[in-house]
Order: C-alpha cells, then sequence, then structure tokens
C-alpha cells in the first residue's frame, strides 16, 4: 500500500537528523503501532506522511492515489461550530455526497457516541466529548491510510472502546492505520505490528506476537535495592533476569522457579511493590526496549 | 462546494462571535453618534444662539438703537437686561449717546466668563462692531439733519442696514481633498468612524486564522490538498462584504438615525457609482492589511494587539480622531501616509466638496494600491504561513 524508502529529514539547524533511514512497506489492512519517546521522530514520520512536510532524502511509493484521513493530537475542528456543523463542513471539504455522505457522517456519529451532542456548539463539549469530535472528523474521510496521533487522550475508558473498535474496524475493512499513544494498552490492542523509533531510527520493527510471545514472565520491583540472596537464587535456578529501572524482569520461568522465588519474597521482611506472573505486556516491553522511558 | 463551504463557516463564525459584532458594528455605530453629537456645538451648518447681558448707563435711544442693531447681527441670540448666571456681557459707556460722533471713540466694554468660547467671543466682537458702527452712522446721518424726525426706531434701523450692506454674492466652488473644516458634525463623524470600523475588520480575519493554525484544523485543510486560493478565498470574501454591511447600514445610521437625535442629517450627493467604488476601494484596503496580519501575528493575543494599535495609530494620523483642519501644517502632512485619511478625503469631497467619481478617483487609487501592495505582501506571508503549518505534539 506504501512503501517507505531510506526516509531521512533533517530539521534547518538541527544537528542531528530527525529521521534516518527509515525503511518501511506498509500492507492494506496493517495497523501499525507507533512508539516511541518525545524527540525519536514519530511527529517528523507523520509530517512526512501526511505531505505537511516536504520530503528530504528517500521516497514514499503510495500503490495507489494517496489518501489520508487525520486524527491529530490537536482538536482540530471549529469551537465555534455546532458539532453537526463541523461534520456536516468536513463532509463538505471532503466531498462527500449523497448516499456515501449520509451513510459516513450516520456512522461516524454512531461510532464516537455525538448524535445527542449533535446540536451542541462544540467548545461546549467536555474534553472528551470534543477528543470524540476530533476522531469522527477524521474517521469521516474517506482514505486508504488513518493517521491516529493520541486520539484518545482524555476519552473515559467507556467511549475508548468505542474508538478503538472503530480503528479495529477500518483494518478489518482493509485500510492502513499508524496508531500512535503513549497509552500502550492501545497500541498493543489496535496493533498487529509494532515500529519502536530511536533518535530517528528504527530501532524495532516487529509483528506483535513475534515481539511479545507466548511465554510467561515475572516481573518484580522493590522500593528500594533489591534483597541480599536474590541473584544467588537465580543462579541456582538458573534463570537469566534483566534489570529494570526498578525491579527485574524474567522473561520465562515453570512452576518450580515461580515457586522458588515467590517462597524468597515471602521470607523478605518488606513486600515487593510489585509482583506480576504472565505474558509481558508491551508497556513493560517498551520500558525494557526504550530504557526505562515512556 | 470546497469554497462555499468555508465560506459559511467563516460566516457563521462571525455571526456567534459577539466581540467581532460590537468591534465592527457597535463600536463604529456609538462612536459616530458620541462624536457627531460631542462636535455638534463647534462643528454645525448655523452657528449656536448666544446669551448676554447689555448694559446701558443710560437708557436713551442711542443705546436702544444700539441694541436692535446688535439683535438684528445676532438673530438667535438672547440680550438680556440682567441675570444671575455667569453671561457674556457688553456694558455702554458713561455718555453713549453723547460721544458718538467723537474721533477717537471710545466703543462698549466687552467682558466674557472664562467658559465662553472663542468662536463664540469674535461672532459676538464682530457683531458689536457692526452694531456700533451703524449706531455711528445713525448719528452721523441725525446729526447731517438726513433723517426724518418722525421716524420710528425700527425704520431708522432699516434705513441704515439699507445704507450699510451690500450684496455679496457668494459661489460654491467644487473642491476635493481635506474639507473637514467645512464639513459639519455629522459629515465628518460620519465617514470618518465609518471608516475606522471598516479598518477592523482586521481583528476578526487576523484573529481567526490563529485560532485556525492553533487549533490544527489548518494542518487538516492542508492535508486535504486545499487549494491556496480557496483558502485565501474563503478568508477575504466573508470580510470584503462585511465592509460592504458596515458601510450601508453607518450611512444609515448617519442619514435616518441621527436626526432623530436632533442632529444634522446626513445627505449623500454625488453618483451611487462613487461610493460604490469608494466601498469596494475601503475594503479591499483593510482586507489586504487583515491578510498581512494574519500572516504576521503569531498568536491570537498579538493579533489583537498589532491590529488594534495600527488602526488607532492610522485614525489618530488620519484625521479620524481629529479633523486635519485643526491639525498644525507639519501633522497634517504626516496625516498623508494613512489610508484612513485617503477615505476620509475621498468621502469628503463627495460630501462636502459635492464632487463626483472624477475627483474622489485619486484616492480610491491610492486605496487599491495599498491594497495591491499589502495584498501581495500578505499574501506572499500567508502561503508561507500555510506552507510552514506543522504537525504539533503536546504530550
Amino acid at each position: 500500500m506504501l512503501e517507505l524508502c531510506n526516509l531521512g529529514y533533517s530539521y534547518p539547524g538541527s544537528s542531528r537528523p530527525a529521521l534516518q533511514g527509515i525503511d518501511l512497506q506498509l500492507r492494506a489492512g496493517e495497523c501499525l503501532g507507533l512508539l516511541g519517546s518525545n524527540g525519536a521522530g514519530k511527529t517528523t514520520l507523520l509530517s512526512l506522511l501526511s505531505g505537511v512536510l516536504a520530503l528530504q532524502q528517500g521516497e514514499l511509493r503510495w500503490s495507489d492515489h494517496p489518501s489520508l484521513g487525520l486524527v491529530p493530537q490537536q482538536l482540530a475542528f471549529y469551537a465555534g461550530l455546532k458539532v453537526r456543523e463541523n461534520l456536516e463542513l468536513f463532509a463538505d471539504l471532503y466531498r462527500l455526497r449523497g448516499s456515501e455522505r449520509r451513510q459516513r457522517l450516520q456512522q461516524c456519529i454512531d461510532i464516537c457516541a455525538l448524535e445527542d451532542k449533535l446540536a451542541r456548539r462544540s467548545e461546549q463539549l467536555s474534553g472528551g466529548e470534543q477528543r470524540r469530535l476530533n476522531f469522527a472528523i477524521g474517521l469521516l474521510q474517506p482514505a486508504e491510510l488513518y493517521l491516529f496521533d493520541e486520539a484518545t487522550v482524555g476519552v473515559d475508558a467507556g467511549s475508548r472502546q468505542q474508538l478503538l473498535g472503530a480503528v479495529e474496524q477500518l483494518t478489518a475493512e482493509g485500510k492502513t492505520v499508524i496508531y500512535t499513544s503513549h497509552y500502550l494498552e492501545e497500541v498493543e490492542r489496535v496493533a498487529q505490528r509494532i515500529l519502536l523509533l530511536h533518535e530517528g531510527q528504527v530501532r524495532l520493527d516487529l509483528d506483535k506476537r513475534q515481539l511479545l510471545g507466548d511465554d510467561h514472565g515475572l516481573l518484580l520491583e522493590w522500593p528500594g535495592p533489591p534483597p541480599a540472596g536474590l541473584s544467588e537464587l537465580l543462579a541456582r535456578l538458573q534463570l537469566t533476569a534483566e534489570a529494570l529501572p526498578k525491579g527485574l524482569r524474567i522473561a520465562a520461568l515453570n512452576g518450580q522457579q515461580l515457586l522458588a522465588i515467590t517462597e524468597f519474597v515471602a521470607a523478605q521482611d518488606g513486600l515487593p511493590n510489585l509482583l506480576r506472573f504472565g505474558r509481558p505486556s508491551l508497556e513493560q516491553l517498551y520500558l525494557r526496549l526504550n530504557g526505562g522511558r515512556l | 462546494m470546497r469554497l462555499w463551504a468555508l465560506l459559511r463557516k467563516e460566516v457563521l463564525l462571525l455571526l456567534r462571535d459577539p466581540h467581532a459584532l460590537a468591534v465592527l458594528f457597535l463600536m463604529p455605530t456609538l462612536f459616530l453618534v458620541l462624536m457627531a453629537g460631542a462636535m455638534s456645538s463647534y462643528m454645525q451648518d448655523k452657528p449656536p444662539a448666544l446669551r448676554l447681558i447689555i448694559e446701558a448707563a443710560q437708557a436713551d435711544d442711542a443705546s436702544q438703537f444700539f441694541r436692535d442693531a446688535l439683535q438684528a447681527q445676532l438673530p438667535d441670540s438672547q440680550l438680556l437686561d440682567e441675570s444671575s448666571e455667569r453671561l457674556a456681557r457688553v456694558r455702554l459707556p458713561e455718555g453713549f449717546a453723547e460721544h458718538l460722533l467723537d474721533s477717537p471713540h471710545q466703543g462698549p466694554s466687552l467682558s466674557f466668563p472664562a467658559q465662553f468660547d472663542k468662536l463664540s467671543r469674535q461672532r459676538l466682537h464682530s457683531a458689536v462692531s457692526i452694531a456700533l458702527a451703524q449706531t455711528r452712522l445713525l448719528a452721523y446721518l441725525e446729526d447731517s439733519g438726513v433723517v426724518e424726525a418722525e421716524l420710528s426706531r425700527a425704520q431708522r434701523l432699516q434705513l441704515v442696514q439699507q445704507r450699510t450692506q451690500s450684496r455679496i454674492d457668494e459661489q460654491e466652488q467644487l473642491a476635493s481633498g481635506d474639507l473637514s473644516g467645512r464639513a459639519n458634525a455629522t459629515q465628518l463623524s460620519v465617514p470618518a468612524w465609518l471608516i475606522f470600523g471598516m479598518f477592523f475588520v482586521v481583528l476578526p480575519m487576523a484573529g481567526g486564522f490563529q485560532r485556525e493554525q492553533q487549533s490544527g484544523t489548518l494542518l487538516r485543510l492542508r492535508c486535504l490538498g486545499l487549494n491556496l486560493g480557496t483558502l485565501v478565498l474563503s478568508k477575504l470574501l466573508p470580510y470584503l462584504a462585511i465592509n460592504l454591511l458596515q458601510f450601508v447600514l453607518l450611512l444609515a445610521i448617519g442619514v435616518y438615525g441621527l436626526p432623530l437625535l436632533g442632529l444634522p442629517a446626513l445627505s449623500l450627493p454625488g453618483s451611487a457609482a462613487a461610493y460604490l467604488l469608494l466601498a469596494l476601494s475601503v475594503a479591499l484596503a483593510t482586507c489586504s492589511l487583515g491578510l498581512l496580519l494574519a500572516a504576521l501575528a503569531r498568536s491570537n493575543e498579538q493579533a489583537l494587539l498589532l491590529g488594534g494599535g495600527i488602526n488607532i495609530i492610522l485614525a489618530a494620523l488620519g484625521g479620524v480622531m481629529v479633523p486635519k483642519s485643526v491639525m498644525p501644517a507639519a501633522m497634517a502632512q504626516l496625516a498623508e501616509i494613512s489610508p484612513m485619511s485617503w477615505a476620509l478625503d475621498a468621502f469628503l469631497t463627495l460630501l462636502v466638496g459635492h464632487g463626483s467619481l472624477a475627483d474622489i478617483a485619486p484616492y480610491c487609487a491610492r486605496l487599491l494600491l495599498f491594497a495591491a501592495l499589502f495584498g501581495i505582501g500578505g499574501l506572499l506571508l500567508f502561503t508561507r504561513r500555510v506552507r510552514h503549518t506543522q504537525w504539533t505534539t503536546h504530550y
């Protein structure tokens, strides 16, 4: 659907490139979770894809005419207009007509639960409702590629599930989605593929299942330094642990090993801050991969 | 379809912005009415009536004749014998009648309360001089035996008036330019505050664009591949229409509203085409300035400060706040740099100078040149600004 070849970008006056050597293929029906700490290059990549920034280096190859749906972080609508007026305005700007227009408008109103808000001025909506309107306007556009940038900030839990469902629906319909959010559980839910940017380069580009794996691991965190004897215990159990900023993570372990560790923990004076056994979450992996930075 | 949608959006946003509506319609109306009222005593077609006291040492015929002659010079004014109010006073000296033919002659003395304005002082001084000259002429004619004894006081006054008055033909020459010295309060206030109000479209124009950029809607519009010409037209056309509406409404207030408040009605001599050309020239100048300001300002607050500041300076310079006729020569010359001054001169050429479309054409040409220069500058900067709209992140 879209191929990025050796994409690079440097902002004027900046000593290091914001993006460098990005090669990426996006397939129809795929949702790419775009991760990276602040300054990693996510915004620059989205700006290049949306045409907001002109290409400096590399190529963007679209398989078809580029068409883009956009849900930016900002509340990109007219606060002085009513909800219906905003939706109608953007329907006009997207050149929607006839039954397609009516159908898409109703679909977006339903998905974003805006039916009873249509007559209200957009500036009078709550923060979460405004977010839903912003989402609806992006969703209204018929496109092949949708960019979601922190699209659900401030949305209540119920509405968020509905919006994430809409993103999943898009990929089910064969649309391509790039989804970036600091809510990693959202990315974990909607994305099939994770791309981690670090200092303008791709640090990791993996299928989600491949990344998270099927093994159950253990996450341990203490209020202070790890208790004495833990390293020896892990060595005796032949386990390898990865150090995290506040504790450690053991990628895979069996029942015996889990029992030995929990007995060790129970024998300590203080309780740990966290003891979690199961499949690692994307957040845990992300923290590990990104040096503990969100 | 896209242009129509954007135009509709601009109009809806403007109609729902009470501050913008107040600045565009309420503020110039209030200024227009208040300033026309405030200036009405100075800048009027007919001088105001005076109230004054005449004090005569003796109640003789000559003093009485002087009083009648003075009343004839100040027909609407009240000449009182005494009053407890602080009024201007004309005191006839002792032996006024006996010394009328003396040379040199001691005339009446005048005293004015401090609040008596300069113009009225000059008027009273002239009226007293004429009445005194007529009184002395009568004394001379009586002394020469020319006046028949049986003539009444009124007949004597008529005789003297016939002997002292000549027909002076006045011809009105068509003129153009700064005619503020000849304009009455209505003729000056209505166009001045109308032009001032029209220039204030720069505020909602520039402010709206800042909000569009800050909210990210401009980013959406950019990503739609919206034609820049469509975007610029969607900004310009509604405000051009607003300017024309202001023009019609405020002139209507001058024509129909001010007389209801006891102020002179505005009459609109000249052709409709001349007014249309003037309205379009001012509207294009204001909208191009608005476009430039929209591109230059970096926030709504900045647009407000810049736009308001520029307008007030242009108005102060251009004779909107203080008529150019009362400015010193250097200031009046400086006023020529303000487009508000060009617009005001064109208006006064029509209203006071009874000029034609050809007479206002030079002023309109200046306004259109201003519109072209600022429009091109605004367009270039606006294009640059739109192209530099970035995907911004807050989290």
